[in-house]
């Protein structure tokens, strides 16, 4: 006999053994709070979006406040700045329809790319902003160099004892090595939280689209 | 309002409760963790009824979101206290209804079902609960051949295990 045909036989008759929950109980479930994954991607996926507004606005407020006031007297970091806002504004928009499209009555291959979709559109905002802020030290830092007067200083005393390579050299790596530093925590963050988030949807997700062609 | 619809459901899902136990029995090995799907799964179907129409089956419906908790959206809980075998509190069979070989092999069926991966096991749950291909490809979303051809090589893989 087919092993699942015994084991079929069998299931049916499994359901006097399973606990009979009466209506009160099944009530008191539905006004507890989902556990799913959808919830958590979606509380972080909000926590991403708010800490990078909340670095841009530290950074614009705080410490650097009037290097970066003459910068911004500067159009092209206006419009730079507006181009940043209307960025976050699209990835935003698409993260919350990406989010709506998620629909537990889906079949589970589509609500997986579903999820999976939602979980790409913060990835690439993340990208995004990791660029951007190697982009942003790659153009400010130069500036500021010229800006500052204790780096003339600096710079004057290096040309006059003719260690002007090494004055650049060692702003050059220290700059890289903090750049690399961010980047490398920023990552293990994502893999670790995502990574074990996701792990078992990935696993199911390949495991579905092994024999499709 | 809110009040018939929460009533109807509750209802629905009281007079159904057994698709969920037995998505639960495939998914999870202990009470504990057999009580927390089943939550994970009723709240996600309590979410997701208002969309429910009645063009659906509300079993048909159910199997769907059932599976789709426990193989997408489910984390497994962290709280797993107890590691008691559930197969032997809830489930045990009973010896008068089987001779002993019988006893036997099933036992050592549910043993090999538990090996499987998350997609296997939904596939078989859908064989079990006597669904055709048409709607197996339809709940996994996946093409009917393909559904053939992953159910084959579960079998072939339930023998592997049953037969080392």
């Amino acid at each position: 006999m087919d092993e699942l045909e015994l084991l079929k036989k069998d299931w049916k008759k499994e359901d006097k053994n399973f606990p009979k929950l009466s209506y009160n109980e099944i009530y008191k479930m539905i006004l507890k709070k989902s556990s799913s994954i959808v919830k958590w991607i979606f509380i972080i996926s909000i926590l991403e979006f708010v800490f990078w507004v909340a670095i841009s606005f530290t950074l614009k407020y705080t410490g650097f406040s009037d290097d970066i006031a003459n910068v911004e007297s500067n159009t092209t970091f206006i419009v730079m700045s507006i181009i940043s806002y209307l960025i976050l504004a699209y990835f935003f928009y698409r993260f919350y329809i990406n989010y709506r499209t998620i629909n537990t009555t889906d079949n589970a291959t589509t609500l997986m790319e579903n999820i999976l979709k939602t979980r790409r559109t913060v990835k690439q905002y993340v990208g995004f902003n990791l660029i951007a802020i190697v982009v942003s030290v790659g153009v400010l830092l130069p500036y500021f160099i010229n800006q500052d007067p204790e780096a003339q200083t600096i710079i004057e005393n290096a040309t006059a004892n003719g260690e002007l390579f090494k004055f650049y050299a060692g702003i050059i790596i220290v700059t890289l090595l903090m750049l690399a530093a961010v980047i490398v925590i920023l990552l293990l963050f994502y893999w670790l939280i995502y990574g074990l988030l996701l792990k078992r949807l990935n696993k199911n997700y390949r495991e579905l689209k092994k024999l499709e062609v | 309002m809110h009040k018939e619809l929460e009533h109807s459901f509750v209802e629905l899902l009281e007079k159904h409760q057994n698709i969920i136990h037995k998505v639960c029995r495939l998914y999870t090995y202990d009470y504990d963790a057999h009580n927390d799907l089943f939550q994970e799964i009723t709240i996600q179907l309590w979410k997701a009824y208002p969309k429910f129409r009645g063009d659906a089956k509300f079993s048909t419906w159910m199997y769907r979101v059932g599976l789709n908790t426990a193989i997408t959206l489910y984390r497994k809980s962290k709280r797993r206290i107890s590691t008691q075998d559930f197969n032997d509190v809830q489930f045990k069979i009973s010896a008068e209804e089987y001779d002993d070989t019988e006893e036997q092999q099933l036992k050592l069926l549910y043993n090999a079902v538990r090996q499987l991966n998350d997609i296997e096991k939904a596939l078989v749950f859908l064989y079990l609960e006597d669904k055709n291909y048409r709607e197996i490809s339809e709940t996994m979303g996946i093409s009917e051949v393909n559904a053939r051809v992953k159910m084959n090589r579960v079998k072939t893989k339930l023998r592997t295990i049953l037969n080392p």
